[in-house]
């Protein structure tokens, strides 16, 4: 899906547009830091927009699988640390390059980003160092789906966590401080972990001795090896997807995050987690996942099962969203399970349908539950809390607000028409072709429905209660979500449009990597 | 190869090039062969005489100050690829991995010169004692041979006693006879290892001690004693060389000194002859006992492991910042003991690049936490952080910077230190040793978030803004700029590492 626009775009910019799309933001935060309270928001905005802008450009112009370099474009490679005296030793690199995976989550990082910095309009404290961090956190964000090094991906994922700390902490509501950190040792704990397997896979690419993936993929691992390193990625990622038990950080941080800073979590961070799965588990070292498909498929259903229960308990609305975002993610976990195995059993169009799922099930939840964050935030300024059983007759009190309400949820539980019916049921194809016990996993939406449904009774469609005062949200608040809007539905009806960037890679990935 | 700061240094060298030549035509050749390369240290102990002098009509900083300043040229003038490393007549050599720890408490010194501004820099005893423990830091680091290092250790350990008893604090006391009396048994610890070498082996100098345990090691039947009696001499060692490192089983004294001494002699301590005790026994045990690797490696190993959790567990437990640092800094060389462990050049390459990060990053940490000592004019606990950001921006942003580089977080230098120790122990097979470490570093961010979260989450207890001292911020400026530089431009300072390791093993 090129178009000859966006390729002359991109070949008239100086430099590495990669570079120049992490770079960016970094002076964009600079200046919001330097240039005061009173333009850094207007500063956020430009950057995020021309960010956005870029994204756009880049999909549009960038083919999902280029020539060289196993598929990827603009690639770019720096020494950071030399692990010697010599220029022969080896390194620890900064690599860069885009193939179409990577193109969508960049699509969907600067999507979110864009939206959450527009949603920001409620901070008033101290905005400068609000934006400067919020900007530095899309650098990270962007690095990590830009990376090709391990210690680069490793760099960049531990990066997103100060900004993404500060800003929960410091602008989150009460009690947000621990959740911050409760949010950092979590993650750390895991990327630790990850960073061990990472480690393992330099060693067995001796005697080249390298972190690049485009070295260290399709390397065939040794059984136990396999399953270390499965398991390395699943504490890595599995923090941050979240799966249960590896879950418990993130409820506490979405709930006490301020709402821009929920949007980021759910819209991105969760993303890191499926695509860290994606990229260093399918695309670099199949093997792996394939060794630990089945508890993994096991865990996903679980996590699906128990988290849309536990969603159901909530009465926070907020705290009700940061659990359907688990829900979702393990759809994710499944999609990556079911490819890993159908992959092994070389059931190829099982396969390719489960990998197109996930990756559509994290574009689709991305979008999807930024709406649905903003929108659970916006009840507080709409009507004085969050609490699902006091709220009541938004429909009547505030339609504009309700009516995003009652879309954002439809599309939360998957109704046909909307992006998250299609993620679903790619994911679902795909997985019940050779392991049929995964429909199980159906019964975590049917508790999906049942548990938003109930939401929407009470807070939409009941009758208004006199005694509270519920006040309609006005535009400026209500245009993020509109706008996040548009995609939900444009991919519901055209889900091409993502899979078409993605379809070439996953091609390539069956075929065992070599190029076509 | 050439790296990155030889450019700087020949411009160094051209720059003085009549000094060094004047030095080179006056000084008999004989004198010159024998002391040269000790210069640096020479020029420290004279410098500190005068400072003792002028020290008693006025202020002796600026002459401590110029001793430093110059012993940092006459290290770059006079190479000991050039010139031949040997002075003493072999008791004291500069190689490439002397060096490196030569310019780590180089640094320090300028660092803690300029904190001393705060409090003690004015009186010529306190200058003459620190002047003539960075002398005896540099002869430790150079020392090849067990009588020579037993010397240069007791002149760089005898006037710390002194400096942690001068503090201002009323249990400085306190702190420095717990010093005296744990150094003073780490003392005799090493003469006795001392002897026992030489009484197996009837020699001191180091390398030679390798050449007699490599015999011995070759075919230990029938010379089981002399084997098990180098093995106890070991053992000897690193008790008492990590005495002064505070690793386990020797920590006990660290907190207590580091907390009730003046912060600048603490910045000293953690950040200069901590190193000394650490380049100290990377060279006994690389240089002297490599060949009984395999019997160290677990011993040091366990060490490693011990120190680390101790030093978090307890660092967790403080409220005291001082005393939470102090900590930390036994949980850091729980780390740094890791790359020793491994006993690889990677993994000797990682640890001296993680002593040098740590005596950055630690050394900035405690002179700006005395800054605010002193300006509050008490103890720095966390309650006194509250709202730092708003009362100090600069001072609340220089600290987190240092506290997440000692977490090892990206921006940081601490970074990579921090990779390549739990890298270069995986690369050896030591991967359930890296996932200690780094689960280990997991566990400290209990503490070194609490202060991220006091000096950014929490409202400040009083109004107004914190103005600290301008000599001693520029200096924690100065390690700020460092140590994100040195995050976006590691190659500036890692090969150096890389080939101090290589020196030690060739």
């Amino acid at each position: 899906m090129q178009s000859a626009l966006a390729e002359a775009i991109l070949s008239m910019l100086p430099g590495n547009v990669l570079i120049l799309m992490l770079v960016i933001p970094l002076v964009g935060g600079f200046l919001a830091y330097v240039l005061g309270s009173r333009s850094a928001r207007a500063i956020a905005l430009l950057t995020t927009t021309v960010e956005l802008g870029f994204a756009i450009v880049l999909a549009l112009g960038t083919p999902a699988m280029a020539a060289d370099h196993q598929g990827m474009s603009y690639y770019f490679e720096m020494t950071l640390a030399t692990l010697g005296t010599s220029s022969s030793s080896p390194a620890i690199r900064f690599v860069l390059g885009v193939d179409g995976i990577s193109l969508v989550m960049i699509l969907l990082s600067n999507l979110v980003v864009f939206i959450a910095a527009l949603s920001s309009n409620h901070i008033k404290d101290s905005e400068r160092s609000y934006y400067a961090l919020f900007l530095l956190l899309q650098t990270g964000l962007l690095g990590v789906f830009m990376s090709l090094d391990l210690i680069g991906f490793f760099l960049f994922w531990e990066l997103v966590l100060i900004p993404m700390f500060f800003i929960v902490g410091g602008w989150g509501e009460e009690g947000s401080q621990h959740a911050a950190v409760k949010f950092f040792i979590y993650t750390h704990f895991g990327s630790g972990v990850m960073l061990v397997g990472f480690f393992v896979l330099y060693l067995l690419s001796a005697p080249v001795y390298t972190f690049n993936m485009l070295v260290l993929r399709g390397m065939g691992l040794d059984p136990m090896v396999q399953i270390g390193f499965a398991i390395a990625l699943f504490f890595g990622a599995g923090v941050k997807l979240p799966v249960w038990p590896l879950h418990n950080w993130l409820p506490w941080a979405h709930v006490k995050a301020p709402t821009p800073g929920s949007v980021i979590l759910a819209g991105i961070l969760l993303k890191m987690g499926g695509y860290a799965f994606v990229r260093l588990g399918l695309w670099m070292v199949p093997d792996a996942i394939a060794a630990l498909a089945i508890p993994f498929a096991v865990l996903a259903i679980f996590t699906c099962i128990y988290a849309a229960f536990t969603a159901m308990a909530q009465t926070d609305m907020k705290s009700m969203v940061a659990y359907t975002s688990i829900n979702h993610m393990s759809w994710v976990l499944l999609g990556v399970a079911a490819y890993g195995w159908n992959y092994s059993i070389g059931a190829t169009m099982a396969a390719n349908l489960a990998l197109q799922g996930a990756i559509f099930m994290m574009f689709s939840h991305g979008t999807i539950i930024s709406v649905m964050f903003i929108v659970a935030g916006q009840m507080k300024y709409a009507a004085g809390t969050r609490e699902i059983p006091e709220i009541k007759g938004l429909m009547a009190k505030a339609p504009h607000l309700a009516s995003v309400t009652i879309l954002a949820s439809l599309a939360a539980f998957g109704l046909p028409g909307f992006s998250g019916f299609i993620a679903e049921i790619l994911v679902l194809f795909g997985s019940v072709v050779n392991l049929f016990w995964t429909a199980l996993i159906t019964f975590g939406i049917f508790v999906t429905v049942g548990y938003i449904l109930w939401m929407l009774n009470r807070v939409v469609f009941s009758d208004p209660d006199e005694e509270k005062e519920i006040t309609e949200a006005p535009w400026e608040d209500l245009i993020a979500p509109i706008l996040m809007m548009i995609p939900v539905i444009l991919l519901g009806i055209w889900p091409d449009l993502i899979i078409g960037i993605v379809q070439p890679v996953i091609d390539v990935m069956l075929a065992g990597g070599a190029l076509p | 190869m050439m790296h990155q700061l030889d450019l700087l240094a020949d411009f160094i060298r051209t720059l003085f090039a009549p000094l060094s030549d004047a030095i080179t035509a006056l000084v008999p050749t004989e004198l010159l062969n024998d002391y040269l390369m000790s210069l640096p240290a020479i020029t420290l102990v004279v410098f500190a005489g005068i400072a003792l002098l002028v020290g008693l009509r006025y202020n002796p900083l600026p002459v401590s100050f110029i001793g430093v300043i110059l012993a940092t040229v006459e290290m770059v003038l006079f190479e000991p690829d050039v010139l031949g490393g040997s002075s003493f007549g072999g008791l004291f050599v500069r190689d490439a991995f002397g060096d490196f720890f030569i310019y780590i408490i180089l640094m320090v010194a300028f660092l803690v010169l300029m904190s001393t501004t705060l409090y003690g820099g004015n009186k010529g005893p306190y200058n003459f004692l620190l002047m003539v423990s960075f002398a005896g830091a540099i002869w430790v680091v150079m020392a090849t041979d067990f009588v020579g290092l037993f010397m240069a250790w007791e002149l760089m350990s005898t006037p710390t006693y002194m400096l942690v008893a001068l503090s201002p604090h009323r249990e400085g006391i306190d702190g420095a006879t717990k010093y005296f009396v744990m150094g003073l048994l780490s003392t005799s610890l090493m003469l006795l290892g001392i002897t026992l070498v030489y009484g197996v082996t009837g020699t001191t100098a180091l390398s030679e001690v390798g050449t007699q345990v490599a015999i011995i090691w070759a075919s230990p039947y029938g010379v089981e004693n002399a084997a098990y009696t180098l093995l106890l001499a070991m053992v000897l060692f690193i008790v008492a060389f990590g005495f002064k490192v505070g690793i386990f089983p020797g920590w006990q004294w660290v907190p207590d000194a580091y907390a009730s001494a003046d912060g600048s002699v603490t910045g000293y301590l953690a950040g200069g002859s901590k190193k000394t005790g650490v380049s100290a026994l990377i060279r006994i045990m690389m240089v002297a006992f490599l060949v009984a690797k395999t019997e160290w490696m677990p011993l040091i190993v366990a060490v490693a492991i011990l120190t680390m959790v101790i030093g978090n567990v307890l660092a967790l437990a403080q409220k005291d910042i001082m005393r939470m640092l102090a900590y930390s800094s036994i949980a850091m060389m729980g780390y740094l003991f890791i790359g020793l462990a491994v006993g690889t050049e990677y993994g000797a390459a990682a640890a001296i690049f993680h002593a040098f990060t740590h005596a950055l990053t630690k050394t900035a940490a405690f002179i700006l936490i005395w800054a605010m000592s002193v300006r509050l004019a008490k103890r720095i606990k966390y309650d006194d952080l509250a709202g730092l950001s708003k009362r100090s921006p600069l001072a609340a942003l220089t600290l987190t910077v240092f506290v997440l580089s000692l977490a090892g977080m990206p921006l940081t230098v601490g970074f990579y230190s921090k990779i390549l120790l739990f890298h270069s122990a995986a690369v050896a097979g030591l991967w359930w040793l890296a996932l200690i470490g780094i689960i280990n570093s997991v566990f400290s961010l209990g503490y070194y978030l609490r202060v991220l979260k006091y000096s950014y989450f929490m409202e400040p207890k009083e109004k107004g803004k914190l103005v600290l001292a301008r000599i001693p911020m520029a200096a924690v400026v100065l390690c700020f700029v460092a140590v994100v530089g040195l995050f976006l431009y590691a190659d500036l300072i890692l090969p150096y590492a890389f080939e101090a390791a290589q020196a030690l093993l060739s």
